[in-house]
């Protein structure tokens, strides 16, 4: 049964600092999804993960189905791209779940992170249920954090933790044009 | 002994004596010779001089006619009578040589050392040893860079990959020992077939058979020779072999070897251009930058390409979403490399950006294009 860790948006509390916490308590050798729709944080979840890891010097790895990696707004809080090995799959799913595979059977990383957000539903139906199992064989016997990031939960009872991030409220403050983004709850 | 040709076919007799030469300059070769080679250098059509040291054998070669035998202890005496000027140029000391009437290497030599050091210090002494013919130093031969290539020119075209492999995995191992014989490990690749080179730079040096022989069949698979193969050739590109310290406390990592051979299985998945670790450019172009404008501490999701828009002052279309506006921030220009032209990658940049709140809950960066006029979409705030 996959726990489920809302995690709330805090008017003045800094955005980095709540990731932070977030990224130390994902588990290894188990797959955790970050789910959420559009602007929910769940990029911002996986790039303090990601920080989180390079961090220690571990290398991680991000395959990134729908070419939508920022590099600047990953390194701004804290993931060392040089440890960082990014796959750009070009919208296809099955070459990122190939990928995730192979980069899990390599061993050696902190963090694989399989980012499905913003694939068509169609693409992700097509995905066997099967897949999750084999890979929570895979990368239970490693100290690998294996992530899975979408709009929706897709591994089911294979995830060890969900953060699931509800919608927020976005409000701009300060005045025009020089208009800031703050979080609201 | 040293032996010293001077001309302008002294490397080429100088190779006759010995696979060992120095080539001091264009002119002048420098190499051992044994008691028997002694006689036969007295036969050469060039200058040229036998010494115990090697820049007593140079001076004599270069300054003295015909053949000159120096023998060991004699250097000063022979090469006493040449000018001040035959040494290695130092205008600085031989102005001084000049002030104090010294002519020749035989004044030279015999100011006391002490007394020269004193006053003219180490360049001195440096000078007046070569004078003296008593500078000792090594042979400096150069030894041509050894070349780790095998190649094969079949009667019978090789169609199938697998007899290909054994044929490069029989080249691997020989390279390979040759490489560790030198204490040397491969840095690169060629694989050349049917004149067709491919390159394989590897991350880090190595002599292990079964990675370069998984990397070139990986290379095969992703791109099988057009035809079949007539002519194989394969050369290692030699450098230092890699040293690691493991620690304790080091965190765990993938090992070289198998992290590349599982990138190059993805690189066949994906695409060469695919696969790789972000870097950051010293630039203003968006999504490219070192340091982006102080506007959000927001991640940042990329649609690319660019979404492209329609866009009214209530509403905004694109394929993928619609909705309506609820507040809107910017516009934030930017603009820059014009010079590049309109095409490319590098191609300039003119645009407008906002920051975009739609009735879907999302925040969007949009920009207006100002060289086409048009909307996009660039990405969502995450």
């Amino acid at each position: 049964m996959a726990a489920v860790f809302p995690i709330g948006w805090h008017r003045y509390q800094p955005v980095v600092d709540i990731l932070f916490a977030a990224g130390r308590d994902f588990p290894r050798g188990r797959i955790s999804e970050i789910a959420g729709s559009r602007s929910s944080g769940r990029t911002g979840v996986l790039h303090a993960l990601l920080a989180a890891s390079t961090g220690q010097g571990e290398c991680a790895a991000l395959v990134d189905t729908k070419d939508s990696f920022d590099a600047c707004s990953a390194a701004a809080v804290g993931v060392e791209l040089s440890k960082l090995v990014w796959i750009r799959c070009g919208g296809n799913a099955e070459h990122a779940l190939r990928a995730a595979d192979l980069l899990i059977q390599a061993g050696g990383f902190g963090v694989v992170a399989l980012d499905l957000a913003e694939v068509p539903p169609a693409a992700l139906n097509r995905i066997p249920a099967t897949a999750w199992f084999r890979f929570r064989r895979a990368v239970e016997s490693t100290p690998t954090i294996l992530t899975v990031i979408a709009d929706q939960p897709l591994a089911k009872s294979c995830s060890a933790m969900t953060v699931k991030l509800p919608p927020r409220r976005v409000v701009f403050a300060g005045q025009a044009p020089f208009l800031l983004l703050r979080d609201a709850g | 002994m040293f032996a010293c040709i001077h001309g302008a076919d002294a490397a080429r007799l100088a190779d006759s004596f010995s696979p060992f030469v120095e080539m001091v300059d264009e002119k002048t070769a420098v190499f051992t010779v044994t008691s028997h080679q002694i006689r036969q250098a007295e036969s050469l059509p060039l200058p040229a001089a036998v010494a115990a040291t090697a820049e007593a054998a140079i001076l004599a070669a270069r300054n003295l006619p015909g053949y000159t035998f120096i023998p060991p202890g004699q250097e000063a005496r022979v090469l006493g009578a040449l000018t001040i000027d035959t040494l290695p140029p130092d205008p600085e000391l031989f102005e001084t040589f000049e002030l104090w009437g010294i002519r020749s290497l035989e004044d030279l030599a015999r100011l006391p050392e002490n007394d020269l050091a004193a006053r003219l210090g180490e360049r001195g002494l440096f000078l007046q040893r070569l004078a003296r013919g008593a500078l000792e130093r090594p042979l400096r031969p150069l030894i041509p860079a050894a070349r780790y290539e095998e190649s094969a020119e079949l009667d019978h075209p090789i169609k199938l990959r697998e007899p290909l492999l054994f044929l490069i995995a029989r080249f691997l191992h020989d390279l390979t020992a040759r490489l560790k014989s030198q204490s040397l490990a491969a840095a690169s690749l060629h694989l050349t077939l049917n004149g067709n080179q491919r390159r394989h730079s590897l991350p880090f040096p190595t002599r292990d058979v079964k990675l370069l022989l998984k990397l070139v069949e990986h290379s095969l698979e992703r791109q099988p020779p057009e035809e079949p193969v007539a002519k194989v050739h394969l050369e290692l590109i030699p450098t230092e072999p890699r040293r690691i310290q493991h620690g304790l406390f080091t965190p765990a990592a993938p090992e070289p070897e198998k992290l590349e051979l599982t990138l190059g299985k993805i690189r066949g998945l994906v695409g060469e251009k695919n696969v790789g670790y972000p870097e950051l450019f010293d630039t203003h172009r968006p999504g490219f930058a070192r340091q982006t404008k102080e506007r959000s501490s927001l991640a940042f999701r990329y649609f690319r390409p660019p979404l492209e828009a329609r866009i009214t002052s209530e509403r905004l279309w694109t394929r993928m979403f619609q909705g309506k506006i609820l507040q809107i921030a910017g516009p934030w220009r930017s603009s820059g490399d014009w010079w590049q032209g309109c095409v490319g990658e590098n191609a300039q940049w003119n645009r407008d950006e906002y920051d975009l709140a739609l009735s879907d809950g999302a925040l969007y960066r949009i920009y207006l294009d100002r060289a086409p006029d048009k909307w996009f979409v660039e990405g969502v705030y995450d």
